[in-house]
């Protein structure tokens, strides 16, 4: 296997990965999807709320509000040894909320929950959870917990993980006849004309769409769109729960572990 | 009612850009270039911001009404 990093920040990942087959690819993107575990709030005591909201509508709110997560420092619960169903401080964080509109009407944002642990905090803290008319209150407890994404959304640590075949286009200048009809078709401007001649200015941009080879009236074509065989450009897209780089090392080793339990599962099933 | 949290589609978090975004569509920006400025790519995230409406700020009013009435009532 061969990764080549084409673009990487806080939140998004670009690779090309090559030498691996499409059951490893959409096994790992799978896994970043539904089994790498995430932080998110998902419980909430209210204590005082008298703003025009219904407390379940503020609970998914807080619920869906990305929290930074500590994988190394906190369990799942259902893998805590505390066996409770309260939890305890390996895997349970605690964070409160108490805003009140005293002069005028008020937007309460992310920022203002206060987490008895600093590292577990919203992502942005300019998301808006509600708007408060003067005099009203809002007061309560949040417990965020890990979990997986295939129980709900709000824990998957992606909002997008994708991957594609690595393109191939090649153009025939024995067939073409710079008619341009390729290059004008084509949504994602894959193709450029350079000294009257169409050339391919943006390969990894392109997504197989096939509209070029439609568009061209040479028979035989004049260009051709192929794809490597084990070639892909992988495309991660974090929502800032962990850094997307992390959400793909999680993967491998949550793969990792689950082939060793098949395997062991399938020494049972012989002896 | 009030922006939601993350986009229903994909889960990308774009309660964050609302209020950049509506403040600067109000100045006559163009909203397509506000949202590229913005990062936000692709079209089910594009379609969270310019397709909300802020209700939450009218039912706020009925609220502020109601408690000034009852202000009025005590006062006399
Ligand atoms: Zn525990
Ligand atoms: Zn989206």
């Amino acid at each position: 296997m061969k990764i080549e990093v084409l673009e990487k920040n806080e939140t998004n990942l670009r690779l090309i990965i090559r030498e691996v087959d499409v059951p490893l690819m959409n096994a790992l993107r799978r896994i970043a999807l539904a089994e790498v575990p995430s932080m998110a709030i998902d419980e909430v005591v209210m204590i005082e709320n008298s703003s025009i909201l219904q407390d379940e509508i503020i609970a998914h709110r807080l619920g869906l509000t990305p929290l930074k997560t500590d994988l190394d420092s906190y369990n799942l619960p259902e893998e805590c040894s505390c066996k409770s169903e309260f939890g305890c401080n390996l895997c349970r964080v605690t964070l409160t909320l108490d805003a009140e509109a005293k002069e005028g009407t008020r937007t309460v944002y992310s920022g203002e929950l206060v987490s008895e642990n600093p590292e577990i905090v919203p992502v942005s803290d300019r998301v808006p959870i509600i708007k408060l008319a003067k005099g009203q209150k809002l007061k309560l407890e949040a417990y965020a917990r890990l979990g997986k994404g295939k129980a709900h959304a709000k824990w998957q640590p992606v909002s997008m993980c994708a991957y594609k075949y690595y393109p191939k286009i090649e153009i025939t200048s024995k067939n073409c006849e710079n008619c341009t009809k390729c290059v004008d078709i084509c949504p994602k401007k894959v193709l450029a004309i350079k000294d009257s001649k169409a050339e391919v200015r943006d390969l990894l941009a392109c997504n197989l769409c096939m509209d070029c080879v439609e568009a061209c009236p040479q028979e035989p074509k004049g260009i051709t769109v192929a794809w490597e065989k084990n070639a892909f450009i992988m495309n991660i897209e974090s929502t800032g729960a962990l850094p997307p780089e992390r959400v793909l090392q999680q993967a491998t080793k949550i793969l990792d572990k689950q082939l060793n339990e098949f395997e062991e599962q399938l020494k049972v099933e012989e002896t | 009612m009030i922006i939601p949290v993350r986009c229903f589609t994909c889960g990308k978090l774009i309660g964050d850009r609302w209020e950049e975004f509506a403040r600067r569509i109000k100045t006559g920006e163009n909203a397509s270039d506000v949202l590229d400025s913005l990062g936000i790519k692709r079209y089910c995230c594009r379609r969270m911001l310019l397709s909300n409406v802020e209700i939450i700020d009218e039912v706020l009013r009925f609220y502020e009404e109601a408690e000034k009435r009852k202000e009025a009532r005590n006062f006399y």
